[in-house]
């Protein structure tokens, strides 16, 4: 693999409007995608491969992506995996080129999940309801009042806690961390500090999560262009180069062995840096799928940058914010400036080493970007590591 | 029991034997023949060496609360007048993992690792559910 490293590159990155769109998922990726070809100096024509992700319940999604686009792909298809799906985009894009199916690769993610459950009379419904009801627990679960995805990674983060003497007050370090950034980022949803009584203040959803612990509940889209570094060097953005990536998924179960304690982040990260040759030490950003605070604590220990069961004094130390020794989830994360299953943090992964942003919002001298992607049902984890060509 | 608004299980054809012997007060799962392992839910080849020569075995119905969850959001109608309740991943004593309801002790007061076991909840003529309250000292 790392015959790979820095052979490949992402050459333009786009989203599209965030928050309280009200716009179909499909018309924000395609939002996206054309601010990313518009980044990239690109238009569909340089297109041949379309990597994406949508809603649940849109058959062929790809293909209806491909269409708006108005491009023939030799290479597409839609992914399966959660927010682990859209760091597997940029590596199935690698491959496909590698294996010289594609040249010129736009991978994205669309989703419109405030819209969906707001859509009866303003009232919320539960991100559950996302999931297409055919394809929801028929039995061992839903007879126990047991739903969805909240409580899964609460399962998680009360073993932590148990285990490792982990608390509320760790969890509420991330959350205002990523809420202050969130507020040097215009795009970012969330506009309001948050102090520690802001978070213990906020009802309960499924304890020991509270509502500042879950992310937020987002209409929005991002896309990147992936392409040969040798092409890149003709386009109007510097690249950023991919120098690692490495999926690993628990796919035994969530709550089967230690997997809700230590994730295929640990497998996964462990791959990824040896393609990038590198380590923990090296990473200069993180931005960490963030679905729940603790899911961010668990993943700063299974990819090494402190040991297991010291997420809690890691984050304490303020080492998250900018200025610390790991600025991560710089634009605010899904928990603070959108939920876009991950794509918007490959997105800002890929800007912190364009160094892109004024002095409030840049990582100073950032080189080196670690991104992860989790999901599915709470097993399917990726990693990707950019480096600042 | 009609009035029963809460989800009732469907059991599939694989997970019938199960809930056919719940309905009798039995706690049933999978055991392989062949590495003697028990698994949950059930399915056609032992997860572990994926032999197909299994027999649904009774389990003790004794395990530990491996982690709970304790819900104040209502995420189903029925659920209204539970809040808060807790949901529970029970490790049983042969090994596998369900999810259920700890029964019989306030949320607040439950912990990882609490010895637990079985108390079966009829809920139709069909159904019973496999609870799990506090074992008793």
């Amino acid at each position: 693999m790392a015959a790979l490293r820095d052979k490949y590159a992402i050459v333009g990155t786009g989203k599209s409007r965030l928050g309280q769109v009200g716009a179909n998922s499909l018309a924000l990726l395609e939002e996206a995608i054309k601010n990313a070809l518009v980044e990239a100096g690109l238009t569909n024509k340089d297109i041949d491969g379309v990597v994406v992700r949508g809603a649940d319940d849109i058959y062929s999604h790809h293909q209806m992506v491909a269409a708006r686009l108005g491009v023939d792909a030799s290479f597409s298809t839609s992914l399966d995996n959660g927010g682990a799906s859209q760091i597997l985009s940029i590596i199935l894009a690698v491959m496909a080129i590698e294996a010289g199916l594609a040249s010129t690769v736009v991978c994205g993610y669309g989703r419109d999940s405030w819209s969906r459950t707001h859509a009866k009379g303003g009232v919320g419904l539960p991100q559950n309801d996302l999931i297409p009801a055919a394809q929801r627990p028929k039995e061992h679960g839903p007879e126990f009042g047991h739903f969805g995805a909240v409580s899964q990674h609460a399962f998680g983060a009360r073993r932590h806690m148990f285990e490792y003497g982990t608390t509320r007050d760790d969890f509420a370090q991330i959350a205002m961390a990523f809420r202050e950034h969130a507020l040097r980022n215009p795009e970012a949803v969330m506009k309001k500090p948050m102090t520690l009584e802001d978070y213990y203040k906020a009802r309960l959803i499924v304890d020991p999560f509270g509502m500042f612990d879950c992310s937020l509940n987002s209409d929005g889209a991002g896309a990147v262009i992936v392409t040969s570094t040798e092409r890149a060097k003709s386009l109007k953005q510097k690249p950023v180069l991919i120098k690692g990536f490495a999926t690993h998924n628990n796919t035994k179960g969530w709550i089967e062995e230690d997997h809700m304690l230590s994730t295929g982040a640990v497998e996964s990260g462990e791959r990824a840096f040896k393609m990038a040759g590198l380590g923990p030490k090296d990473v200069d950003t993180a931005q960490i799928y963030d679905c729940f605070t603790y899911m961010v604590l668990t993943q700063l220990e299974d990819y090494g940058f402190c040991k297991k069961g010291e997420g809690g004094e890691f984050v304490r130390s303020g080492a998250l914010r900018m200025g610390g020794t790991l600025p991560t989830n710089t634009s605010g994360g899904q928990l603070s400036e959108a939920h876009v299953e991950g794509m918007l943090q490959i997105v800002e992964g890929a800007r912190q080493l364009q160094g892109i942003y004024g002095p409030e919002r840049q990582v100073t001298d950032a080189e080196i970007a670690l991104v992860s992607g989790h999901g599915g049902n709470q097993v399917c984890h990726s990693t990707l590591i950019l480096g600042r060509a | 029991m009609s009035d029963y608004k809460k989800p009732i299980p469907v059991p599939s054809a694989e997970s019938q034997p199960y809930w056919d012997g719940l309905r009798e007060q039995k706690l049933m799962m999978p055991r392989c023949n062949d590495c003697s392992s028990y698994w949950f839910p059930p399915s056609l080849l032992c997860p572990r060496c994926n032999s197909a020569n299994w027999t649904w075995t009774k389990t003790s119905g004794r395990g530990r609360v491996f982690s709970y969850v304790v819900y104040h959001r209502v995420y189903h109608p029925a659920f209204a007048q539970e809040v808060p309740y807790a949901v529970a991943v029970v490790e049983l004593d042969e090994g596998p993992r369900m999810y259920s309801n700890v029964i019989g002790i306030p949320p607040d007061k439950i912990v990882c690792d609490m010895k637990v076991e079985v108390a079966y909840e009829p809920i139709t003529d069909a159904i019973t559910l496999p609870k799990f309250k506090p074992l008793a000292a």
